[in-house]
């Protein structure tokens, strides 16, 4: 997969906003068939300009984009939108303390503000009652940042947030961000996480200024002990869907081939972000997230990065740290370790294994996450009954490619749960693994099932093979909750619907 | 012109409307809006309405015209009348309801006039963009487009059945709850009572709100629009009551209400003073442990109009609690504010709580602070407490600052799970002593 990621180039900081990622990448939305058909749409173009008659709900590239820069310590949020827009905080506010205590961050009230945009700003323009919102979240809080997210009304009148952030620059201490997310411009709702990242690069990196020391001789040993210490150093990106025991699994694993692995940028400080260019390699755990980030990095600090594949499964983190061994060459440590981790590994799964062979699975969400998920539970002797991508993007051409399954089925699209429950009913899978905000669904039609991440499970490196492997065996042990709920709840869905072939619901369109 | 907010405890009109929609059994709504704004809106009420859930066809489940930037350009009403035609062959349902979101409404797409082209299949159609407002925008172009579309005109009025209007599904987290037992408590006049979104009542049910012979609205802020058009439409008067919340609120509600009905003073004593005596009989568990160790409590409260009164006023009048401060975070105009501020005249507590109107939750906490004396380190200070909040999940922080108790009850509560509990009533008001006083004996 490498290939395609260094095929991208990234000089996108110019302008105030980013590229969408259909202007940018090209991504494929509405698709049913098989994952042999998929690829060969995706290297024609076919497959991106592909569109659905009856739509649902599914994100908003704002979510993602507010979900990676309020995560950061000491900041305040501004909404520049009417009210609705994140008005999902009042639920997920509370989130931050649980995530903060389980990194061992202090607590911290999160703050937001809405600019509240009403009939009378849509004729007028909303800058002023921005510029007061920008005011008070200074003289009330004195974050370290003021991040402002651009709603769809702004985008659509044209307020022009980033010269009022250049006007009040000098007058208040907080850097103020803005972020454009508007909802209407994209339907590849990770277009957000380039969003955001394009605010952070702008911004929010600035690297410190470098200490002279008065001691003779000292600038030259700390510059040359600086100087190994960023020769080993990874950073690795996380995601708002991964957990804490996530980052200490991946960090253990780099730390044991003598590497030294910092985790960012969720949650971290604007101190952290500013040193961010002291690394010899940036790696991802998830295409999808933040290319647009690393790629910028590389222009800006020369640091190398690598966007491989998820560390999910055995076959996965194998891959995903050799790839990381081979940029330090040290292959000869990673091989050792690989084999001591893998073969007391699969001892711990054998259990498992025979509980789960033969069932049938079905794995919908992420494009990178459902693919390496539904790899290992088929490592562990599960049969694949299909997969359901929010979007298809060229990252994973590589990874659908090394599932050397052609035949397996692929659904694409962000939520549209009819078709996935149409899909499922004919399916009839033992297990499902998905998405927040689908399980729900799947529960309704009676189907066993679980999330394909959580901020509190561990999900990555080999640990997290045993965690995912440990969680299907225990969903299985009693499946009563869903035979209930399915036999005394009803689904939206009319009968002759699941009667029909979900592909009918796929067109042709002009555009993206 | 409205402000800027910190932290609302609100969404916009769409989310308004889509939480209401929620709240009608089997009624589906189909939005017109860019892809992520139905799912996201109607996720703020399944989290933070204490876990309600999408219910029917709510969250991921919502058609929606997922429109985009072509469309923005070149205007989206095709699209539209293609997303309701495969709605209608798809999803099951005895109601659909078009509405919109911002990015359609600014381009000028008429949406309800698609909808018009639909009306013989059970489509009606409302202009619900965020910038109209908050929730409680959306609620009443809702409710307008029922009484307008949906419910049947009638001559003959029933003079025993009344409509509840100003309960907003989800941003009355305990909605069902409290509509039941305020259905319970009329009931035993003999009163049928319409509610739209409690248990067991449908679309069809709906369409016979016409014979009603009488509105009670329970809200300032929410419902009143859609009070003054069933009496436009439908010639039905509307009297205004404040939620009933413990003995003194219920009691004063009931009198109320059996008055503009010509119910006998007498009867409704008689089944008042039957209620009352459930009611502490059961209290009654509680008086040893509040005496021993003294539970009274200084109440700070933070609430939406439709709470903060009620609340404000059972833990005075009823259980004896001392109102320190009520803030309200939904009324903006001055009149409204004195109007709802005379209110609390009529508590019978020798202190009389502080009554403020702050939109932005953060405020709250040096409001508390100022108007309690400052501690000089002197020898002797009465310090403020032992405390108690009671508001919305957001006021847990100022709890904590405060070193008070807290219970969430305003919208929103993210911090418990509601299934059919009430806190409305003389029934409720028991949950609701169970609840405050439990949070004082958890650790034990």
């Amino acid at each position: 997969m490498g290939s395609y990621a260094d095929s991208l180039t990234y000089h996108y900081l110019g302008a105030d906003a980013p590229p969408t990622r259909e202007e940018r990448i090209g991504a494929c939305h509405a698709f049913c068939g098989s994952c042999g058909e998929l690829a060969g749409g995706i290297k024609s173009g076919c497959a991106q300009l592909q569109n659905r008659k009856f739509a649902q709900s599914g994100g908003c590239q704002l979510t993602l984009a507010v979900g990676i820069v309020s995560s950061f310590t000491n900041v305040v949020m501004i909404i520049h939108s009417p009210l609705g827009c994140c008005s999902n905080f009042v639920g997920t506010g509370g989130l931050r303390k649980t995530m903060r205590a389980s990194k061992g961050k202090p607590n911290e009230e999160f703050v937001w503000l809405h600019t509240n945009l009403d009939e009378l700003d849509v004729v007028q323009g909303g800058i002023d009652k921005l510029r007061k919102a920008i005011l008070y979240a200074e003289k009330e809080y004195h974050p370290e940042a003021i991040v402002i997210a651009n709603g769809c009304v702004p985008g659509i009148i044209g307020d022009d947030v980033d010269s009022l952030a250049g006007e009040l620059k000098d007058q208040i201490t907080a850097k103020i961000v803005p972020v454009h997310c508007e909802g209407f411009k994209s339907k590849y709702v990770a277009s957000g996480y380039d969003s955001a990242y394009h605010g952070v690069l702008r911004y929010l990196i600035e690297p410190p200024q470098k200490e002279w020391s008065t001691v003779p001789g000292g600038n030259e040993e700390k510059e040359a002990k600086d100087k190994y210490r960023i020769s080993r150093t990874v950073n690795i990106f996380n995601v708002g869907s991964n957990s804490n025991g996530d980052e200490i699994e991946l960090s253990r694993l780099l730390s044991a081939i003598g590497l030294i692995p910092k985790v960012l940028p969720l949650h971290a400080s604007l101190d952290d972000l500013a040193h961010i260019g002291e690394a010899a390699l940036n790696v991802s755990i998830c295409a999808t997230h933040d290319d647009y980030l690393l790629g910028h990095l590389k222009e800006r600090f020369g640091t190398d990065y690598l966007i491989d594949t998820l560390p999910i499964g055995i076959r996965n983190t194998n891959q995903w740290l050799r790839k990381i061994a081979a940029y330090f060459h040290l292959e000869e440590e990673t091989e050792k370790l690989i084999a001591f981790e893998v073969s007391e590994l699969n001892k711990a799964l054998e259990p498992f294994k025979q509980v789960l062979a033969g069932k049938k699975v079905f794995v919908g969400g992420g494009e990178t996450r459902i693919l390496t998920t539904a790899e290992f539970f088929y490592s562990l002797g599960m049969e694949l009954t299909g997969v359901k991508a929010h979007n298809v993007d060229r990252f994973v051409e590589d990874i659908l490619e090394d599932m050397n399954a052609p035949k397996l089925l692929i659904e694409v699209g962000a939520g549209q749960p009819a078709e996935e429950l149409n899909l499922l009913k004919k399916l009839k899978p033992d297990l499902y693994i998905g998405h927040m905000n689908a399980n729900g669904w799947v529960s309704k039609l009676g189907i066993p099932n679980f999330p394909l991440f959580g901020q509190s499970l561990n999900y990555m490196g080999y640990s997290g093979a045993f965690e995912l492997a440990r969680k299907a065996v225990k969903i299985l042990k009693n499946t009563n909750f869903v035979k209930n709920v399915s036999a005394n709840t009803s689904l939206p869905l009319k009968e002759d619907w699941y009667d029909r072939d979900p592909k009918e619901n796929i067109k042709e369109a002009v555009n993206y | 012109m409205a402000e800027f907010i910190e932290r609302a405890k609100f969404t916009c009109a769409l989310g308004g409307a889509l939480t209401t929609i929620a709240g009608i059994n089997r009624a589906v709504p189909i939005v017109h809006a860019a892809g992520g704004c139905a799912a996201a809106l109607s996720g703020t009420y399944n989290l933070a309405a204490g876990y309600r859930g999408t219910g029917y066809c709510g969250g991921t489940m919502i058609p929606t015209t997922n429109i985009s930037e072509n469309n923005i350009v070149f205007g989206g009403e095709e699209r539209l009348e293609e997303q309701i035609e495969n709605s209608l062959e798809i999803l099951d349902a005895d109601l659909y309801i078009v509405i919109t979101g911002c990015q359609v409404e600014i381009i000028g797409d008429d949406a309800v006039g698609v909808a018009r082209r639909f009306k013989d299949r059970n489509v009606i159609g409302a202009s619900t963009p965020g910038f109209l407002g908050n929730t409680f925008k959306g609620y009443d172009a809702i409710l307008k487009a029922l009484v307008k579309d949906v419910i049947t005109p009638s001559k003959v009025k029933d003079a025993r059945t009344v409509n509840i209007l100003g309960t907003v599904p989800g941003h009355d987290v305990f909605y069902r709850g409290n509509l039941d037992e305020i259905k319970r408590l009329l009931g035993t006049f003999g009163v049928k009572v319409n509610t739209f979104f409690g248990t067991g009542e449908s679309v069809a049910d709906i369409r016979g709100y016409g014979e009603a012979g009488l509105t009670i609205l329970l809200s300032d802020q929410a419902g009143a629009e859609t009070a003054k058009l069933l009496t436009e439409f439908h010639d039905i008067p509307s009297i205004k009551a404040d939620l009933p919340i413990g003995p003194s609120g219920t009691k004063a509600f009931l009198f109320q209400v059996g008055e503009a009905l010509g119910i006998d003073k007498e009867y409704i004593e008689a089944i008042i003073e039957k209620e009352e005596r459930h009611y502490y009989s059961y209290l009654e568990r509680i008086i040893d442990i509040y005496s021993d160790i003294d539970f009274q409590r200084y109440a700070v409260v933070a609430a939406d109009s439709y709470y903060a009164y009620s609340l404000t006023r059972f833990l005075a009048d009823d259980l004896g609690w001392i109102p320190f401060i009520t803030s309200i975070n939904d009324i903006t105009e001055e009149e409204e504010q004195e109007n709802y501020r005379r209110k609390f005249d009529s508590i019978t507590s020798e202190t009389r709580p502080k009554v403020l109107f702050k939109e932005n939750a953060g405020e709250l906490l040096k409001e508390v602070r100022n108007s309690w004396p400052y501690n000089h380190n002197q020898k002797y200070y009465d310090a403020f407490g032992p405390a108690f909040v009671v508001g919305s999940s957001i006021e847990r922080g100022l709890a904590e600052k405060l070193g008070a108790n807290f219970l969430s009850v305003a919208f929103p509560v993210s911090n418990r799970v509601v299934l059919n509990k009430s806190y409305a009533g003389f029934r409720g008001a028991l949950t609701l002593v169970e609840d405050l006083i439990s949070e004082l004996v958890s650790a034990r």
